[in-house]
């Protein structure tokens, strides 16, 4: 023990969820005043699960937190906001039709419920932490009328409004462009002077080296490793945070792209507010070329996909597949021609979670001559050895084939619907964040999946708001940037900065 | 605002053929009189229910309440001998109701239109059971004359306290909706209950409210049925009129001074059935079965023709947890 | 272990009825009765002799149509609660036919059962219209719907149906155009087999076709239906018109196949709140047919037993309705079984 206590410490924190899952198994975190520690892990290493702990938003099944010395014990947020300690969640938690003003008061209105809403008296008080902080965003517009940048910076603020001196960051970059992230780390490093503490929730090393003092590195609920972040290296990290597995990289020959199965021109869509999200965009995608399209999410890539593949009806523009005008845009019209889509939302999309492997399996094909018999009879043997074939071919892991999807994990999940999809034996394979919220082995397994198409000289579009996975797999990469195609180039001359730059909307020739 | 430019023009087209009723027999002011005593229960419960679902709860089994309360209202007024210790009772019986709804949507996370459901299926059986325990009356129960809440005389005819109360207390919802901190929270709670959870509020006690008062205000709706317009309790009293609060809240857009206007539209039809039932020289000719189909029809059209897909709070009818 | 999986959700379904049961046993002590000996006498009066087991067969024949109805809406993710309205034209439907129109035997009946249903499925397409063309939501439509038809059935069974000289009752169905009763001791008829023979076939439809496969995955994930390239707006259609079958087909069972009436009463009391009914049959059989009928079986044991509950022990058989609910009501509650769970766990 040091000789004083520190801002925060948490001992052996455990926390198994109603339904068994066992998030945390014995967790200690320590926390100094004026310092920026990083809390670094995959997806489902007990990260959020612990700050939620930390913030009063779950309780821990086993443990004990201290603040400046003292046992405490959170009952909801307020407790924990009471001891200055707040988290901004990697969700927003802003009420889309409230201006940030009113968004910032939510809870702290000091009025009885009966009175009107302070609004004016808040209005100074917010203005003067604006000042203070260098935060700064319109008070009086609806927050859903906010780029997602400006809205983090209203979650931000009303955290520190309630007089947060433990600020908890979950994710906070994985929606901003690289200058927001530049901004929001500056904004950081200020807290850190004043003497605050914030903990910085992210699996990107290069963040932690950026802006952290300490890293605290998780797997599987438990801490594997902590240092000092000035003697680290984002190996010995990338190390700590995924175990064994070897980080790797796509191999693939180099071949000349063969005819256009994808050819897209002036493109117009509309998002469901009747915005243009899809401003005129002219691209194409060739036989055995990975087209990467990089870009912050929410600058239209869904309406682009949900266009491309028969979700959504484009304004105007031209689209071309397998070099025949699809005239009328609908998805089984689109998959005859070739198409297979892999949706940004499996869950949503893609899959049904309550209809078992084989449901799932014959999803979108179910109208497809081999699966239908006389009478509009589906042919349960033949439908259900294709099953079979796909969970094996593609290396799905089910109690049995009549078990819900919904039971499956993410990967096996994503597996069954990508094996489905490559079954219809496509042209072209339109894949939005194909790995997102996935672990390792299926993440690099799927990445291995779309290379082989491609070398099978099948076209893929490959949409992710993951740069390394669109650096890593793409033959040409595009980036998008408010519903407008802003580049296209080979792989070899888009670098990493580049791109950063253009999804911020600077363009290197002008800008840097 | 659409339904509003929509409830101007079916007004104005009442009022043209106003002449034309008083000539048939079936003089104005005895519609307008019969409309707003059927307005007001819808009223209340529409109200109540435009607060609930703002707070991001729903209740499809006003239905149920209107029967019960209004059983459970003739009781309390006939052992307190007084209408209006009738319509306590019927507020309290909706409260508890609308209370235990509550809970069981957000602490038990029910499907709340399953649950609403059940509560209209209880009622359908036990208003029936509770007719021939209390009474031992199948099916109709006429109580004392001198229990029913007196009305007032006012220049726009026979109007009752009720009627009266159901208007302050829409324009008073209206008020605490939009104009206190109180309203504030309710908006935030159905709009995204995670905000108001990590602000430190408390979404189970800010819904639990909507539900008891909502209940409360379509318990009171139900103990005026009897007791302050029929003056007999029948098992079916509630005749859908649950269904069409809730047509109201929909058509208001969740607005509680809109669902008064739109109750007062559907009450109208309701009145102007009900007067065509009693009036001589009409109800010979038209068959009373059509008659009585008005209101549905009315209903039925509104919904099909105004309500288009408007904007709820997201998360209406969805029970919110913790992941 | 796949065995044990598709048996959770019946343990779960009658532990709902047993807390419903539980429930309805304080009301019934509420009110100053003997629980155990009304719930005796509701077992014995259900299963006590031949007979009666027959007569709760009979019960229950309209219920799992009603059921279906409620059910294949739920598949198709639809609140319909429109079976009511569309049973009493059903049974107006059949009676019309039943009793109006002469026909040979054989012929006479499928027409007569063919007429309820078509009626059933007619009256279905007003919501299902409404539903796809403007967005009208069903609960609202189907309940106004459904008391329209009643006002719409009394009409036409007072005026157009009404046996000369009874004024409470439609013209009785003519011989040719009933169901043979299966045995004198009880109302049973072989429609029995035509709702059981109905239920299964729809059963086959929705697991075994690609309709019916397209119906189940909207109601599941509308969203995956688009893309999977389903039009909604078909399947809410179907979905509404196989309700409706179902429905007519409950209500003109009531009328050309039970006994005594073949007929229907102008009040609709031989029909009325079998619709409604079917909503917590639907609910207890997991929205599933088959499971539709088993529950269906055992509901119409509460409406048959609770006939002789009425009779020895003076308990109303209006409570087993209400128990009907406070079934519902609990079943809405998946989180109340494992708060329960959780409570025994510790």
């Amino acid at each position: 023990m040091k000789e004083s206590a520190p801002r925060v410490e948490m001992r052996g924190i455990h926390k198994v969820y109603p339904d068994g899952t066992v998030a945390l198994r014995g967790v200690d975190l320590r926390l100094e005043p004026g310092e920026v520690v990083g809390l670094l892990g995959e997806n489902g290493a007990g990260k959020t699960t612990l700050m939620k702990v930390l913030s009063g938003l779950l309780r821990p099944t086993r443990g004990e937190v201290y603040v400046d010395g003292r046992a405490v014990q959170f009952r909801d947020p307020k407790d924990a906001l009471r001891f200055g300690i707040g988290m901004v969640h990697q969700v927003f938690t802003l009420v889309p039709p409230f201006t940030a003003l009113q968004n910032v008061l939510l809870g702290q209105e000091e009025a009885p419920p009966l009175r009107p809403l302070p609004e004016d008296r808040a209005r100074e008080a917010v203005g003067r932490l604006m000042e203070q902080t260098g935060l700064s965003f319109p008070l009086d517009a609806p927050v859903e009328s906010l780029p997602v940048g400006v809205q983090q910076r209203v979650e931000i603020c009303k955290v520190l409004y309630r007089g947060t001196s433990v600020l908890i960051l979950d994710e906070p970059t994985s929606a901003l462009t690289p200058v927001e992230v530049d901004d929001l780390f500056r904004f950081l490093r200020g807290l850190r002077s004043q003497g605050r503490s914030v903990v910085l929730i992210t699996h990107k090393l290069r963040e932690i080296l950026e802006v952290t003092d300490r890293v605290v590195v998780l797997r599987r609920g438990a801490v594997v490793g902590e240092r000092p972040t000035a003697g680290a290296t984002a190996e010995e990290l990338a190390q700590l945070m995924v175990g064994q597995v070897a980080v790797r990289r796509a191999v693939r020959t180099p071949r000349a792209a063969g005819a256009p199965v994808l050819q897209v021109r002036q493109l117009r869509v509309r998002d469901d507010r009747g915005g243009l999200a899809v401003r005129d965009v002219t691209f194409e995608v060739r036989e055995g070329e990975i087209l990467g399209i990089a870009g912050v999410e929410g600058n239209g890539q869904s309406e682009l996909v949900q266009a491309l593949t028969g979700l959504r009806r484009p304004e105007v523009g031209e689209v071309l597949v397998a070099g025949a005008p699809a005239p009328v845009l609908d998805p089984l019209t689109l998959y005859r021609r070739g198409l297979a889509h892999v949706p940004e939302d499996r869950a949503r999309f893609g899959l049904a979670l309550g209809f078992d492997l084989v449901e799932n399996a014959i999803l979108s094909r179910q109208r497809e001559r081999a699966f239908v018999g006389f009478g509009g009879r589906l042919r349960g043997n033949v439908i259900r050895r294709y099953a079979e074939d796909l969970v094996q071919s593609f290396q799905v892991v089910a109690p049995s084939l009549w078990t819900p999807v919904r039971s499956l994990s993410g990967g096996n999940q994503q597996r069954l619907l990508l094996g489905r999809e490559i079954r219809k034996t496509p042209r072209l394979i339109v894949a939005m964040h194909p790995t997102r919220g996935l672990d390792v082995a299926s993440t690099a397994y799927i990445r291995d999946v779309l290379v082989q198409m491609r070398e099978e000289g099948k076209g893929v579009l490959l949409v992710s708001a993951d740069l390394d996975e669109v650096l890593e797999l793409s033959d040409r990469i595009g980036v998008m940037y408010r519903g407008e195609l802003v580049a296209v180039g080979p792989a070899g001359r888009m670098t990493r900065e580049k791109i950063g730059l253009l999804m911020g909307g600077v363009r290197p020739e002008e800008g840097a | 605002m659409r339904s509003w430019l929509w409830a101007l023009v079916v007004l104005a087209a009442l009022l043209a053929a106003a002449p034309m009723l008083d000539r048939v027999g079936l003089p104005p002011a005895s519609l307008l009189e019969t409309g707003l005593l059927a307005m007001t229960p819808l009223a209340l419960a529409a109200v109540g229910e435009c607060l609930n679902e703002k707070a991001g709860l729903v209740n499809i089994g006003l239905e149920g309440i209107f029967a019960l309360s209004a059983t459970v209202g003739v009781w309390f007024a006939e052992a307190g001998r007084s209408g209006y210790v009738g319509l306590a009772g019927g507020a309290a019986v909706g409260a508890l109701v609308g209370f235990v709804l509550g809970a069981v949507s957000v602490y038990g996370r029910a499907d709340q239109i399953i649950a609403g459901m059940g509560l209209n299926l209880f009622s359908l059986g036990f208003v029936p059971f509770l007719l021939i325990s209390l009474w031992a009356f199948p099916g109709i129960h006429v109580f004392p004359n001198e229990l029913m809440v007196p009305r007032l005389a006012t220049p726009l005819g026979q109007v009752s306290p009720v009627t009266l109360a159901a208007i302050v207390l829409a324009l008073l919802a209206h008020w605490v909706l939009h104009r206190t901190v109180l309203g504030f929270r309710i908006r935030a709670v159905g709009e995204k209950p995670e905000a108001v959870d990590v602000a430190g509020l408390r979404v189970d006690r800010l819904r639990l409210l909507t539900a008891t008062v909502g209940g409360a205000l379509a318990g009171l709706g139900g103990a005026f049925l009897p007791l302050g317009w029929f003056g007999a309790l029948v098992k079916e009293i509630s005749a859908g009129r649950g269904f069409i609060a809730l047509a109201c809240v929909v058509f208001a857009g969740l607005e509680p001074s809109l669902a008064l206007g739109a109750a007062l539209l559907f009450g109208l039809a309701d009145g102007f059935a009900s007067a065509v039932a009693v009036t001589p020289g009409v109800k010979e000719r038209v068959p009373f079965y059509f008659v009585s189909m008005i209101p549905y029809v009315v209903t039925l059209v509104v919904v099909a023709a105004v309500i288009g897909r408007r904007r709820f709070p997201s998360t209406v009818g969805r029970p919110y947890a913790r992941e | 272990m796949t065995a044990v999986r598709a048996l959770r959700p019946v343990g779960e379904s009658l532990a709902t009825v047993a807390l419903g049961l539980l429930a309805g046993g304080l009301l019934v002590w509420a009110f100053g009765y003997s629980p155990w000996a009304a719930y005796r006498a509701l077992f014995v009066g259900a299963f006590g002799t031949r007979s009666d087991v027959l007569e709760t067969l009979a019960f229950a024949t309209p219920l799992m149509l009603t059921a279906l109805t409620f059910a294949v809406g739920v598949r198709a993710g639809l609140f319909n609660i429109g079976a009511e309205g569309q049973m009493y034209l059903g049974a107006i439907g059949a009676t019309f036919v039943a009793g109006m129109v002469r026909l040979p035997g054989g012929v006479h009946l499928a027409a007569a059962t063919l007429a309820g249903m078509l009626a059933g499925a007619l009256w279905s397409l007003v919501p299902a219209v409404l539903k796809v063309w403007r967005g009208a939501h069903e609960v609202i439509s189907t309940i106004m719907c459904n008391w329209i038809a009643l006002h719409l059935s009394m009409y036409l069974a007072v005026h157009f149906l009404a046996e000369p000289g009874r004024a409470e009752r439609t013209v009785p169905a003519l011989p040719s155009a009933r169901y043979p009763v299966l045995s004198e001791e009880s109302t049973l008829t072989a429609v029995l087999f035509v709702a059981v023979a109905f239920a299964l076939a729809v059963y086959a439809y929705l697991w075994g076709t690609r309709a019916g496969y397209e119906l189940r995955l909207v109601g599941e994930n509308p969203e995956a239906a688009r893309y999977a390239g389903v039009r909604p707006g078909r399947v809410v259609t179907l979905s509404f018109v196989i309700g409706g079958l179902a429905a007519g087909l409950a209500g003109a069972s009531q009328v050309i196949g039970r006994p005594p009436a073949w007929s229907l009463y102008a009040t609709l009391g031989n029909v009325a709140t079998l619709g409604f009914d079917g909503i917590g049959v639907a609910l207890v059989g997991r929205n599933h047919p088959v499971g539709g009928i088993l529950a269906a079986i055992l509901f119409g044991a509460l409406a048959q037993g609770g006939r002789l509950m009425e009779y020895e022990v003076g308990v109303l058989s209006e409570l087993v309705r209400a128990l009907n609910g406070i079934i519902v009501f609990a079943l809405a509650a998946p989180g109340l079984w494992n708060l329960l769970r959780r409570r025994v766990a510790r």
